[in-house]
């Protein structure tokens, strides 16, 4: 029973990052069709600026996380100028626009990653932060990954009852549902796109800050979570950002019980093959109807 | 009688094929104007354009102020507002998530007292404000569609083919509505297929051929006017 306890748990704190990191992604391609593959480098900024102000103004992760995401959120609006604002007006066709994105963030993917190379270096990197002990139900867990885990919670809740229950967040639903709804009852979708793709960014920087508490950081470890983040977005369903907090805690549990099962090199195969049965069975997501 | 709008030399199309090329109107305030015009005359092209949703050039005039071209925004809260063909309400949102979201530009209390006025005119979505409005028949779709128009503040009310896809039954309460919506002093342009339910409801008409207005005056004069009655009610000229 333990052991299945510290599984579902290991899972749970794992997921939850790849849930942060799925909602700020399907923000960006539920509402703009933005397929930012670049979106885990953002992750890394995030996880190498926190590792730098522990390091160098020794300012705990949780006290660097608000200017971390005013940041980011700015250098989403600055992105979302100079590369996707010319890109959308030049493609008005869906189909294009989501292939020309893909393309510009590949090009964006390889900027960030070797500008971070270049200021920080290849070396893996890390710092010590709430590294104890503490015990749920007889099995013990580091308080940085339990804490990581409450916090990946709390922003991925507060971002869904911002969407829900507020009438900016409606009329960001009200964008991804209709368009051309959106815009009969007047939402600037000119002024709201930019935001929202910041809002993604500082997403992804804030899962960053949160893995840099947790593991060592290097440039290269944004890939392998954009490509857990599309995995999710199938999962929870394209557009669904509750999907998404769901999907990521999900795969986040399944992966931890299929390397228990199997072996731990065999993550990335369990991943893919989740992706491709939901894909299969399930084309719009599992949860939604 | 004023102008609720004024177009001059207007000209709008799709992917550089211009349909409509220097339309010049002027639609009088506080009554319904019906659009008659065979497909591809530019009727929901001329709708699209005023709302923003179609670049444009020439001049459009609401209520004496420039309404600036290709601005959906600018349109709404100069009170332009239309209720588009196949409604676009957002159907993963409740019936009242939808009318709040019509008085997107509005302070919080108008937002508060116009959805109160919506409701009260279709006491129906009242009723249903907790449903999804992806779940809703046509005709209540119709109806949440012109409701959240309405928490918008319009002015100019554009009505693109509102019963479209509608029982017989529905489209007289549809057209009955808007009546009832122009009595509350909103002006309304309608372009509707059923020209005959359009032109018995409407006080007045403009007829459009190829972008360009061929005929205008009294709805009921048209409706008996011979090229109307030919080209749209199949009779004889």
């Amino acid at each position: 029973m333990r052991l299945w306890i510290e599984l579902v748990v290991s899972g749970l704190i794992t997921g939850g990052i790849y849930a942060l990191v799925a909602m700020g992604l399907n923000l960006q391609y539920g509402l703009m069709r933005i397929l930012n593959v670049s979106h885990g480098e953002f992750l890394m900024l995030g996880a190498y600026l926190t590792y730098w102000a522990y390091l160098v103004m020794h300012l705990s992760p949780f006290v660097f996380l608000p200017p971390l995401l005013v940041g980011l959120f700015v250098v989403g609006l600055v992105v979302h100028r100079l590369c996707f604002r010319r890109l959308a007006e030049t493609t008005p066709e869906v189909e294009a626009f989501e292939a020309r994105s893909l393309l510009v963030g590949f090009g964006l993917m390889f900027v960030v990653q070797n500008v971070a190379l270049l200021v920080w270096g290849a070396d893996l990197r890390g710092y010590q932060y709430l590294a104890g002990t503490v015990s749920i139900a007889g099995v013990g867990f580091t308080a940085n990954r339990l804490v990581a885990f409450a916090a990946a919670l709390v922003l991925g809740l507060g971002l869904i009852a911002v969407l829900r229950a507020t009438l900016l967040g409606r009329a960001v639903r009200a964008m991804m549902q209709s368009p051309t709804g959106a815009l009969l009852v007047g939402i600037d979708v000119r002024r709201l796109h930019p935001a929202v793709f910041g809002v993604g960014l500082a997403l992804a920087g804030a899962a960053g800050a949160l893995l840099s508490m947790v593991f060592e950081i290097s440039p290269s470890m944004g890939e392998p979570y954009t490509v857990t983040a599309l995995i999710v977005i199938a999962l929870g369903g394209f557009g669904s950002v509750t999907g998404s907090l769901l999907g990521g805690l999900l795969l986040g549990v399944v992966e931890a019980i299929g390397m228990h099962l199997t072996s731990p090199s065999l993550k990335m195969v369990l991943s893919y093959g989740v992706f491709m049965l939901v894909l299969i069975t399930r084309p719009n997501g599992l949860f939604v109807r | 009688m004023s102008a609720a709008l004024r177009i001059t030399g207007l000209s709008a199309g799709y992917s550089g094929f211009r349909i409509l090329d220097g339309l010049d109107l002027d639609l009088a305030a506080g009554r319904i104007t019906a659009i008659v015009g065979s497909n591809g005359a530019g009727k929901s092209t001329l709708l699209r354009s005023l709302a923003g949703l179609l670049p444009r050039g020439g001049q459009a005039m609401v209520d004496g102020r420039v309404l600036p071209p290709g601005s959906a925004t600018a349109a709404v809260r100069a009170g332009l507002i239309l209720v588009a063909e196949g409604r676009h309400l957002f159907p993963r949102m409740t019936v009242l998530e939808n009318l709040q979201l019509g008085g997107w530009l509005l302070a919080r209390p108008e937002r508060a007292a116009r959805l109160e006025r919506a409701l009260a005119l279709f006491p129906r979505l009242g009723e249903r404000r907790n449903q999804l409005a992806g779940s809703m028949s046509g005709g209540e779709q119709q109806m949440v569609a012109l409701a959240r128009a309405l928490v918008g503040r319009p002015r100019l009310l554009m009505l693109d083919e509102p019963s479209l896809g509608l029982a017989p039954r529905l489209v007289d309460e549809v057209m009955t509505l808007v009546r009832r919506i122009r009595d509350e002093d909103v002006t309304v342009l309608l372009v509707e297929q059923n020209v005959a339910k359009a032109l018995a409801i409407a006080d007045d008409a403009l007829v459009l051929e190829r972008g360009r207005l061929v005929a205008s005056g009294p709805a009921a004069e048209l409706l008996r006017s011979s090229l109307v009655r030919a080209a749209y009610l199949g009779g004889r000229r």
